[in-house]
């Protein structure tokens, strides 16, 4: 009996332990988000240090310029200190996850709208309109439209350097295969009868067409995707249904690469410098970039503007609401986007456009120096002023797998467009509630 | 003085015990919590029932999935049980250069999953090598869909687990056929058993224990299966997710900023348990088997 005891009490020690242990995982996550709408008075003393994170931007061109910004803010506001960290390109979104459940989430942060979303809904980002009244006058509406999000008020980010996506073609390509490279496709219908005239006079060897429909496509075809509450995606219409079967027939007539459906594929791009495709779409530096890894392909780019309003792409500064020092870190965000920063910044990435009002505005953009690449960032001026960010911020990795899936099941023919479109919109639903 | 107390043999387990603890017993019970959940990678979630559970079920790709992942079990099991063996057989011999074979043979079990991706996808491509050879014999018109059939992935994917898995249960072998009494092979010639009945009589009987023990691990990880459909089928588990698996889904709703962490722990709680039904039935067929 008294051993039977003593087993018992250890055993009920350690489930005891193990549960306190368990305790500590369960619920996952971080659901003790900060006041986002707290205000930091105008004249709170800016000193001390907070660490600032930029993604991908730690380089030859761009490093020169941080550590300058740094020392001449830190030289402005004597007492202070900015530990600048910068995140590789790949993974970043699981990297601000681990950042966020850690705590370690950095003072002043490089976010794109997608990633800024969930931090916005978990209550790790400072509203900014309650800091920064004049936000609206000095910073583009398209910039801010991109921070504001369903079920929260407010803006999240500062906007801070924005792409439009332009098209891109191959003129050699176009000379050799039959095309006119002064007539490139002006919509999705020229494309596909252009494409064809490529099949047909390269003998199936060049494509034009090498990427599946992404979001930009199927809101130009057949309206939003999402209703107006971002409660529900109701794109699954016929007239995208139609734009899905456009691409099964070019697939099926072989004018796309046999392997743009699977894990082999490479790419347009990747396609677009090795010369075998000869459309691709990029931002407004893409010559310049082009010419870095293929010279001679380079002078060869002929730059068109997007079909129907161009994919806004945009990168924006954001303030941690857990910040122990938010004096400072809203002083150096507003100091990192204000016009004349934003300006020189632009100038090391030329095809991109400041996120200010001032800069964006500049007629000096819209001037070219009458090569490709200059044409290029023109276009890439001219499309800024109507492009639309498509992504909605409720998107996820997830989502983007399921739109591939059922979107390489109607190109391929496994499924008809229709009914491809209707399962990707209940998953998509289902994601949205589950 | 007296130094040994009732509790004496639990300090000396306490070490492992709070390592086996935090590491394993800890993750499985908050996976099973979790799986109760609506949890998100960055944000707490609340318990929801069974609700994930019933979501799984009507989740259009579990079944996809389970197929797969039960057919990669049904057909890896008899081949990385059996050819392991033969191989160890042939292996075993001290002929000149066997080393060599040993070797070569080990090679693809220490091949990084990346150059094997790139090799196997430069193989399968519609452009690649098997495709390219088929074409120049003028066995094929087309170019055989390796990385786009439905069942033609699978059975690629399944190739390479095979190519990849028969040096490691090879050297398993080895060091159980070692172990087999030479003895009693030399009985078994005196008595005039040849080759093949020596085999059935007496090499299979002495390894009848690291078979089982083979066909469990290779059982356990063909449930498991991801590596090899993520390289050549990619992260939507080839054309329309026709070639997931089950941790395929499971890794598909845990990344991102949104993972769904209570439905992958769901997820990760159905294949545990369908990998420890079959697992416990093998064992007992085989206490089964030694008994009798």
């Amino acid at each position: 009996m008294h051993c039977r005891l003593r087993y018992l009490a250890v055993a009920a020690c350690a489930a005891s332990a193990l549960l306190v242990v368990a305790g500590c995982g369960v619920g996952g996550g971080s659901d003790n988000g900060a006041d986002t709408s707290q205000t930091v008075a105008a004249n709170a003393p800016i000193k001390g240090s907070i660490t600032f994170q930029t993604w991908s931007l730690k380089n030859q061109t761009f490093t020169p310029y941080f550590t300058s910004l740094v020392q001449a803010f830190e030289t402005k506001y004597p007492g202070t200190t900015i530990n600048w960290i910068d995140q590789p390109g790949d993974g970043y979104q699981q990297k601000v996850a681990s950042q966020v459940t850690s705590k370690t989430l950095p003072d002043v942060i490089n976010l794109p709208p997608n990633i800024a979303y969930p931090l916005v809904t978990s209550g790790n980002l400072l509203d900014l309109t309650k800091n920064v009244p004049t936000l609206t006058q000095d910073y583009v509406q398209s910039g801010l439209d991109s921070y504001r999000f369903p079920g929260a008020s407010g803006e999240y980010g500062f906007p801070w350097y924005l792409g439009a996506e332009l098209n891109f073609w191959n003129k050699a390509m176009f000379t050799k295969d039959g095309l006119n490279p002064n007539s490139v496709p002006k919509n999705l219908d020229d494309l596909f009868t252009q494409a064809k005239t490529m099949h047909d006079g390269s003998a199936g060897k060049d494509y034009l067409i090498s990427t599946i429909p992404g979001l930009n496509n199927i809101v130009q075809a057949g309206g939003p995707l999402m209703n107006a509450g971002y409660t529900k995606f109701v794109f699954n219409n016929d007239k995208v249904a139609a734009l899905l079967d456009k691409y099964a027939a070019a697939f099926k007539a072989g004018e796309m690469p046999p392997d743009v459906l699977t894990n082999t594929y490479q790419g347009n791009n990747a396609l677009f410098l090795k010369q075998e495709v000869a459309w691709t779409t990029g931002q407004g530096n893409e010559v310049s970039k082009v010419a870095q890894t293929n010279p001679d392909l380079a002078p060869n780019i002929i730059p068109s503007p997007s079909f129907g309003p161009a994919n806004l792409n945009v990168q924006g500064i954001s303030v941690s609401a857990k910040s122990a020092n938010l004096p400072l870190a809203l002083a150096f965000a507003k100091y990192v986007t204000d016009n004349a920063n934003q300006v020189a910044f632009i100038k090391l990435a030329p095809g991109f456009l400041p996120g200010t009002t001032a800069a964006a505005n500049d007629p000096a953009y819209a001037k070219s120096d009458g090569t490709n690449a200059g044409d290029s960032a023109v276009i890439g001026y001219q499309d800024m002023q109507h492009a639309i960010n498509y992504t909605p911020p409720v998107w996820s990795d997830q989502m983007n797998t399921d739109m591939n899936q059922q979107i390489s099941l109607a190109i391929s023919g496994q499924k008809s467009s229709k009914q491809a479109l209707d399962d990707l919109v209940t998953q998509l639903n289902q994601l949205l509630t589950n | 003085m007296r130094y040994h107390r009732w509790y004496s043999p639990w300090l000396l387990v306490i070490p492992a015990l709070g390592l086996v603890t935090l590491f394993s017993i800890w993750p499985a019970i908050n996976t099973g919590v979790l799986s109760f959940t609506n949890v998100r990678q960055i944000s707490g979630g609340h318990f929801v029932g069974f609700s994930n559970f019933v979501a799984m079920f009507q989740d259009p790709q579990l079944l996809n999935a389970l197929v797969n992942t039960l057919l990669y079990v049904v057909i890896c099991v008899p081949l990385l049980t059996v050819l392991p063996l033969l191989l160890a057989i042939l292996v075993q011999r001290s002929i000149p250069f066997i080393g060599l074979f040993r070797t070569v043979f080990y090679f693809p079990v220490v091949a990084s999953a990346v150059v094997v991706a790139v090799i196997w996808q430069w193989l399968l491509d519609s452009r690649g090598l098997v495709n390219g050879l088929l074409q120049d014999l003028h066995l094929t018109q087309q170019a055989v869909p390796f990385l786009t059939g439905r069942w033609l992935l699978l059975f690629s994917a399944i190739s390479l687990t095979v190519w990849k898995g028969l040096g490691y249960y090879m050297i398993i072998y080895l060091s159980a056929l070692a172990n087999v009494p030479r003895e009693l092979h030399e009985a078994a010639a005196v008595d005039g058993a040849g080759g093949v009945r020596r085999f059935f009589a007496v090499t299979l009987p002495g390894v009848r224990a690291t078979t089982m023990l083979v066909a469990i691990l290779v059982m356990i990880s063909a449930m498991r299966v991801f590596t090899e459909l993520y390289i050549l089928g990619g992260r939507t588990g080839g054309i329309g997710g026709n070639d997931s698996s089950i941790v395929l889904l499971i890794q598909n709703a845990a990344s991102g900023l949104n993972a769904r962490l209570g439905y992958a722990s769901t997820l990760s709680v159905f294949l545990f348990a369908i990998t420890v039904i079959p697992m416990l039935v093998l064992s007992r067929l085989n206490r089964r088997a030694e008994a009798s």
